[in-house]
């Protein structure tokens, strides 16, 4: 009983440096900061969100989707459109866009998992890019090439949200849904199924899992994520057009969560914190800071498979706990 | 009483190549079935068919009378039958303990008494309740394999396939391997073990099925079937 | 009776112009799937390779060098860079070829954005090579996409003939059947792979070189062209070099025709939606291919 109390808590300690993090966070504003820096730090965080489901998908299934970018537009785009045709706001359309964006990932997940390994990345970059060019060409509904405008304001309890601060913080609250939400997935049955699914398909199937049906049902939940990410966008930006969504922003958003390491909880938030300042804090151009991007996601796949959060990790556990290196190996594997 | 496991007729064709013609086999509830015979006797695509990893060209497999010929690999699992393969496998990233659970919480046999309640009841079982926090990647091979077993077994399975269960394992850890399987059918686990070992063979089981060529040559009591001149003929010719 | 003759001319013209598209995307195929079928590692960043020999080409004619000349510079710059790359990083990830696609993905925007910080994101073209047009009964065929067609025609033709008369095209064969039994049997599989990595990249840089003799490039080309060459490759079923010719030349001539009946916004369409269905009913391709290397898991 007490052994199971304990076991009980322990996945609660995991969560706990994300939630003073993000508290601390929550205190930004109290120090005045500038406007460009809570844009930018909107945008870190309306990635992070979309980057808690990748992290799903490729931390915890071991599937890399190189189109989530598209699932993020599928979001945005009906959160734009609910708008102007339905007049339905903020709120409505943060069910409505996840919905639009899990089945979507169905419709992509589908084919794509059936075709398998090597390939499923390829399909959904594919797809990713056709979504791009559906977009395009979809006349005045989609607004084409310019894409669209959202003019509707957010509003909470009557207070309107357009205030820089007050998005913030909203921001910072769902950022917090979606780390809570992560982390309530892996240390759940269902998030141990994933990982067996990660580990070792055959055998998973041997046990009575249905790893076809699940890879697809992370998909679609990474899809939820990422849904909601795009409204946040959507009318934090006031303004979308399909190149936001192609197939070059997913690889970003692919960049961001290995730079983060996807199997920590802490890892996204930290991959979409570090990619939106380090141009900030370097003083980089736009074009030197991508090349910077680059050249760290080469060198943390080589050098910290895990992330750089992992590896971190890995380095202090190292330098300050006497335990054997296998117990440790252990806790890591539990996370 | 009708056998659990019911094969008639099965067979398959890698492109023109035949892996299995028409095999009859049944086995009996409670019995440690051997099925034995010479590398590329059709052993494993045997239990590659059975177990959904294969789809059969022809043939039928019935499951206390239930049709399964075909179903997934999943599916099969589901039905109550467990199985584990020639190579050790287990989720070599995660821990031996989160391994068992994965396996239990997919648990769907219903009825009768478990023998295992938990999953640290099922490693007490095979002994490796002590390395419950490690990883399952750096287990030695024979506790690898002892967990595949136990995996197995946690998906509470009536009847246990097992793919040359003790290739790699060395005297003692054969001999204990042994000892577990034979308790499996007073738990209500009716076994079939696949193997050219038949120092194993002789060890587990008492009835025999032999395999040459994808065919049945020879079925029935241990003793018999080793004394049987066609099966000394493929094994004198082959390997022993 | 005019009318037939027009749209005859339009026909072949069409056709031209999709076969000398597709002689460019047929060149990053073969790459794309020799390097797949013996690694296991999908190279994305292949298309940036292809730009990079644009850009060479660029470099050298603006300097006053032959075009000719320039391919050549093309050929050998992409070629050393393809070999940098696989010593210095892909060497690495061969255990893992997962890693080894991300690594990719990290080189598309380190070599995209090199580019653009030297030499600015905008179009670059170079003075057509061949200028002449021939008027043939009424069908006006630009000499340069012919040069293309017959280039290409006779790299892959040589390749073809590198890959299966040779014995180091055979031994190449069998590691990507098996790199493991070919390794078994004494062949220098990790050499092998070095030697495709490079021929790979020769070939993408020859590509990017024929690419700017037709159409002006960005830093940004080789992304759109890396996927049509990867429809192309999993069309033809990845490791099948044949497969991959055959599924080049159909593209391009459905792209040719698109472009010239009117449905031109949704000529990079076809591409993936062709490559979508093809893997969908036929998940090894329309010619059949590896499933890459065995990974040792």
């Amino acid at each position: 009983m007490n052994d199971s109390r304990r076991a009980g808590l322990k996945p609660l300690r995991s969560l706990l440096p994300v939630l003073v993090i993000l508290a601390l966070i929550a205190a930004v504003p109290l120090f005045s900061p500038s406007n460009r820096f809570l844009s930018l730090a909107i945008s870190a965080g309306i990635n992070v969100i979309a980057l808690y489901g990748l992290s799903v998908l490729f931390g915890q299934t071991g599937i890399l989707s190189m189109g989530h970018a598209a699932l993020v537009g599928i979001g945005a785009y009906a959160a734009a459109i609910l708008a102007r045709d339905f007049g339905v706001g903020f709120w409505l359309a943060l069910p409505a866009a996840a919905i639009a964006s899990a089945v979507f990932a169905m419709i992509v997940g589908i084919p794509s998992l059936r075709v398998g390994g090597h390939h499923f990345v390829i399909m959904t970059f594919a797809f990713g890019q056709l979504l791009a060019i559906v977009l395009t060409n979809g006349g005045d509904y989609t607004g084409a090439a310019t894409g669209l405008d959202v003019t509707d304001h957010v509003t909470l309890f009557g207070a309107d949200m357009t205030d820089l601060t007050r998005y913030y913080l909203m921001v910072v609250a769902f950022v917090t849904v979606a780390a809570v939400a992560s982390w309530a997935i892996i240390h759940s049955s269902y998030g141990r199924t994933l990982r067996a699914i990660r580990e070792n398909e055959k055998l998973a199937a041997s046990l009575g899992i249905n790893v076809g049906r699940h890879k697809i049902g992370a998909f679609v939940v990474s899809g939820v994520f990422a849904g909601i990410s795009g409204v946040l966008l959507a009318y934090f930006l006031g303004h979308i057009s399909p190149s936001q969504f192609s197939s070059f922003p997913s690889i970003y958003l692919a960049l961001m969560v290995m730079i983060g390491g996807a199997r920590l909880i802490e890892g996204p938030l930290a991959g979409g914190i570090l990619v939106a300042f380090l141009p900030e804090v370097l003083n980089l151009d736009p074009v030197q800071s991508r090349i910077v991007y680059g050249v760290c996601l080469i060198a943390v796949i080589m050098l910290l498979p895990d992330g750089l959060i992992g590896g971190i990790v890995r380095a202090l556990r190292g330098l300050f706990s006497g335990k054997p290196k296998s117990e440790r190996d252990a806790a890591e594997a539990r996370q | 009483m009708s056998p659990i496991l019911a094969i008639s007729g099965l067979s398959k064709q890698f492109g023109g190549v035949t892996a299995l013609a028409g095999v009859d086999l049944t086995i009996e509830e409670g019995e440690i079935l051997g099925v034995v015979g010479p590398n590329g006797s059709g052993k494993t695509t045997l239990f590659n068919v059975v177990t959904g990893v294969h789809k059969p060209s022809g043939g039928t497999v019935l499951f206390r009378r239930r049709d399964i010929t075909g179903l997934a690999p999943h599916a099969i699992s589901r039905t109550g039958i467990g199985y584990t393969f020639q190579q050790a496998m287990a989720f070599a990233g995660l821990g031996v303990l989160e391994n068992v659970q994965i396996a239990s919480e997919h648990a769907r046999a219903t009825g009768g008494a478990n023998p295992w309640p938990t999953p640290q009841a099922l490693l007490d079982f095979v002994g490796l309740s002590a390395l419950a926090g490690e990883k399952a990647g750096v287990l030695p091979f024979g506790s690898l394999r002892l967990l595949g077993l136990a995996l197995a077994l946690a998906t509470r399975p009536s009847l246990l396939l097992l793919d040359e269960p003790a290739a790699g394992l060395n005297d003692r850890e054969t001999t204990a391997l042994v000892g577990l399987v034979r308790q499996l059918p007073g738990h209500g686990i009716t076994v079939c073990v696949i193997d050219h070992d038949m120092k194993l063979m002789q060890m587990l089981c008492r009835r025999l099925a032999v395999l040459d060529f994808g065919s049945k040559i020879a079925d029935g009591p241990t003793e018999a079937v080793l004394a049987d001149p066609k099966v000394l003929d493929v094994y004198l010719g082959g390997e022993l | 009776m005019q009318q037939v003759s027009i749209a005859v001319d339009i026909f072949i013209q069409q056709i031209l112009n999709g076969l000398s598209i597709a002689s460019v995307i047929t060149l990053i195929a073969i790459g794309v799937t020799l390097i797949f079928g013996l690694t296991g590692i999908i190279n994305f960043a292949h298309g940036e390779f292809l730009m990079i020999g644009g850009i060479v080409t660029w470099l050298a004619v603006s300097a006053g060098v032959g075009f000719p000349i320039a391919v050549i510079l093309s050929i050998l710059a992409v070629g050393l860079m393809g070999y940098v790359l696989e010593r210095g990083l892909f060497r690495f990830t061969l255990e893992r070829p997962t890693n080894g696609f991300i690594v990719s993905l990290g080189l598309i925007v380190v070599l995209q954005h090199v580019v653009v910080l030297f030499w600015n994101p905008n179009q670059k073209s170079i003075p057509r090579p061949l200028t002449t047009v021939w008027e043939v009964g009424g069908v006006r065929i630009a000499s340069v996409r012919v040069m293309v067609i017959l280039i290409t025609i006779a790299v892959v033709a040589l390749s073809f003939r590198m890959i299966t008369a040779s014995r180091y095209g055979r031994a190449l064969r069998a590691s990507v059947e098996d790199r493991d039994t070919a390794a078994l049997m004494g062949i220098p599989v990790r050499r092998y792979i070095t030697g495709v990595f490079v021929l790979g990249s020769a070939l993408a840089g020859l590509g990017g070189a024929l690419l700017i003799a037709l159409f002006p490039i960005t830093p940004f080309t080789g992304g759109t062209m890396v996927m049509k060459g990867f429809a192309v490759a999993l069309i033809g079923g990845l490791g099948n070099i044949y497969g991959a010719v055959a599924a080049g030349l159909i593209l391009g001539i459905v792209e040719g025709f698109s472009a010239g009946y009117g449905f031109s916004q949704w000529t990079d369409a076809y591409s993936f939606v062709l490559m979508i269905l093809v893997l969908v009913v036929r998940p090894h391709g329309l010619f059949g291919g590896t499933s890459g290397p065995r990974m040792a898991s």
